[in-house]
């Protein structure tokens, strides 16, 4: 057959390969052989297993030489050699000049003349309505139970066959500040555009990975007392947009005292939703047998490593948003102006995130 | 892995640009061979200030920079270093309230080279409800305004949304929503030339006139107007010849926020709402080609 006559060929290559570099002494390096250029799947397949496994074994005995010089450092009491730093995708990010600097006078202008500095400054109360799409959908409506249980002074209202545009008028007579609107696609939640009124920006997200409360183990039940919002990571200009929009859908003044928190954590573009109940307990810590043998150090230390720690419940649904576009104004798909916009032109590259 | 696209930072010529923003601040960008940067800042951050429109009268001698801003203040700059030279408060009426009726428009004249020592210098200005004037203002010592100035009505009823002067500065175009394309001429503050709609198509729907951008195609030709419109048309009017446009063709799907003529008088630039900047040749209506980039908002 071809196939073994060429492995008998590239055999016989090898060997005078072999041969020939035994004999060089000149030639020192082995010509290595990438898996790649072998025909023959089985015999590729084993030369790549081959390669891993000893890949595997360079890694294992790296891995014990330096816990081994960790360990003999901090028994010689010297400093152990520095601890290398994993390189992440979020470690080698784009450098992005819209990133906000904590001294920046114009951002803090901005800030005061947006469209959430009502709000955001204890002038309004949020009074939000939620509505949905036109068609029915399976998870939608214990979705929306679930936001209402989230958002305080959340309302919502059935969507018939109202107009979006109608919709922001009757919400502005009614003095709502924001609008949620629940988009549904193959009777599965699907996105989410949140409006600000009266003539606030309008942010349209992409919806996955939607788990509703029923579904987590081990749930809690949420209280009503106001939550604690925690918003992780929003760096860039925009990303500071967005999270002032989602500020400014919750109460200024958390109620700390009911342990109900709600995080919205940004990483690489993708904005990931958790509510929580939690608790703090201080517990001592063990301690080692080397250190504080006697009673009176043992009582000293015991005081000084008591923990405090925080246990959480999960409770309230989880999922990830995906900002796809945000537009000046209220909802204007055709006559609006955007601020915002994905576009596939804009990735230039793996590591370079906008929010 | 999402599609990539690798965009290399070529060598730009050098240039000067000054941008306006919301906050009321002046920006000096310049890029001289390198990467632009910003070089200095004019103003204090106010959101009440914010800058509606602003013209350049770009001599090499003596150049004047006018803005007009948000609480009805037009203020004359000196490009080159940002000092202030005359603010001119209460433009045109004093009975509209500058929220009311915002400037949109506004130019600043060409001075003739015989006025060099004379400091005066001529502004435009148009209101959204359609109040344009025109006004002489002294620069010299005093930084108040003093001048005569006309004022006349450019549109019955409807918004101006965009309005421009042309090459020799005699004809001046306003449009809007609700408002025709419609050429005045300056000097004897006549309507000479408005715009027709297309006629409805088969199906008889029509839509209604709202015109976001308007430019003349050449310095010298006032006869030449290309418009921009809500929904995402670009129009090419001839005056001479008819008052429906003689060509029209379509440019993806958010409103056509900005057109600018290039200078050999046959090619112009758009940018729509949603951050897509393209050139089109004007004689065939046909797309040149659309510009890529990173810019992912309205232009």
């Amino acid at each position: 057959m071809g196939g073994k006559r060429k492995n008998s060929e590239s055999e016989g290559m090898e060997g005078d390969n072999d041969g020939k570099n035994s004999n060089k002494k000149m030639k020192k390096e082995k010509t290595e052989i990438l898996p790649s250029s072998i025909k023959n799947k089985e015999k590729r397949s084993a030369v790549h297993a081959k390669l891993k496994h000893q890949k595997k074994l360079d890694k294992r005995k790296k891995l014990k030489a330096r816990a081994a010089a960790e360990k003999r450092a901090l028994e010689l009491g010297e400093e152990p050699p520095p601890k290398q730093i994993p390189r992440t995708i979020e470690n080698t990010r784009e450098a992005d000049a819209t990133v906000c600097m904590p001294d920046d006078e114009e951002l803090f202008a901005g800030n005061d003349a947006d469209e959430f500095s009502s709000i955001l400054k204890h002038d309004r109360t949020p009074k939000i309505l939620i509505t949905t799409c036109r068609f029915n959908s399976t998870r939608g409506p214990a979705f929306i139970s679930e936001l209402l249980s989230v958002i305080p002074n959340a309302h919502y209202y059935k969507r018939g066959t109202y107009d979006l545009k109608k919709i922001v008028e009757y919400a502005n007579n009614k003095e709502f500040t924001s609008i949620i609107v629940v988009h549904t696609n193959r009777r599965e939640p699907d996105g989410l555009l949140i409006i600000g009124l009266p003539d606030g920006p309008t942010a349209h997200f992409k919806l996955s990975s939607l788990v509703l409360r029923k579904d987590i183990k081990n749930h809690g039940n949420p209280t009503s007392h106001k939550p604690e919002l925690v918003l992780n990571n929003f760096t860039t200009r925009l990303g500071h947009r967005i999270g002032r929009l989602i500020q400014s859908l919750f109460p200024q003044d958390p109620n700390f005292q009911g342990r109900r928190v709600v995080t919205f954590h940004n990483q690489r573009d993708f904005i990931f939703f958790r509510h929580h109940r939690y608790i703090f307990e201080t517990k001592e810590s063990k301690q080692s047998d080397s250190k504080g043998k006697k009673a009176k150090d043992a009582k000293d230390e015991s005081i000084a490593k008591e923990k405090v720690v925080a246990h959480l419940q999960e409770c309230g649904p989880r999922f990830t948003l995906k900002l796809v576009n945000l537009q000046h104004g209220t909802f204007d798909t055709k006559g609006g102006e955007y601020e915002w916009v994905h576009k596939p032109e804009m990735d230039t590259s793996r590591r370079r995130f906008f929010l | 892995m999402p599609r990539t696209t690798t965009v290399e930072c070529p060598v730009y010529p050098p240039f000067r640009a000054l941008t306006f923003d919301a906050l009321g601040l002046i920006k000096v960008i310049e890029a001289r061979g390198g990467v632009p940067k910003v070089v200095d800042r004019w103003g204090e951050p106010d959101a009440s200030k914010c800058v509606l429109a602003a013209s350049i009268d770009d001599r090499k001698t003596d150049p004047l920079l006018a803005v007009a801003r948000k609480n009805g203040v037009i203020e004359v700059l000196n490009p080159l270093n940002g000092e202030l030279l005359v603010t001119v408060s209460d433009f045109g009426n004093s009975s509209a309230r500058p929220e009311d009726d915002a400037i949109v428009g506004l130019h600043l004249f060409r001075r003739q080279r015989l006025e060099l020592t004379s400091r005066l210098c001529t502004l435009l200005t148009c209101t959204t409800k359609g109040n344009a004037s025109v006004k002489t203002v002294d620069i010299s010592d005093s930084p108040e305004d003093s001048g005569a100035s006309k004022t006349w009505n450019v549109c019955a009823s409807g918004n101006i949304a965009c309005s421009q002067v042309d090459g020799s500065e005699n004809y001046a175009l306003f449009g809007g929503k609700g408002v025709e394309v419609n050429m005045w001429d300056l000097d004897k503050c006549t309507n000479i030339w408005s715009a027709k709609p297309p006629p409805p198509n088969s199906l008889g729907i029509f839509t209604p006139t709202w015109f976001t951008s308007a430019t003349f195609l050449s310095k010298d030709d006032h006869r030449k107007v290309v418009a921009g419109t809500n929904s995402h048309e670009v129009r090419l009017y001839d005056v001479s010849a008819q008052r429906r446009p003689v060509i029209s063709f379509d440019f993806r799907e958010t409103p056509i926020k900005a057109v600018t003529e290039d200078l050999d008088g046959h090619t112009i630039y758009i940018g729509n709402g949603s951050g897509d900047l393209a050139s089109v040749d004007i004689h065939t209506g046909k797309l040149l080609g659309c510009f890529l980039g990173k810019c992912s908002g309205s232009i």
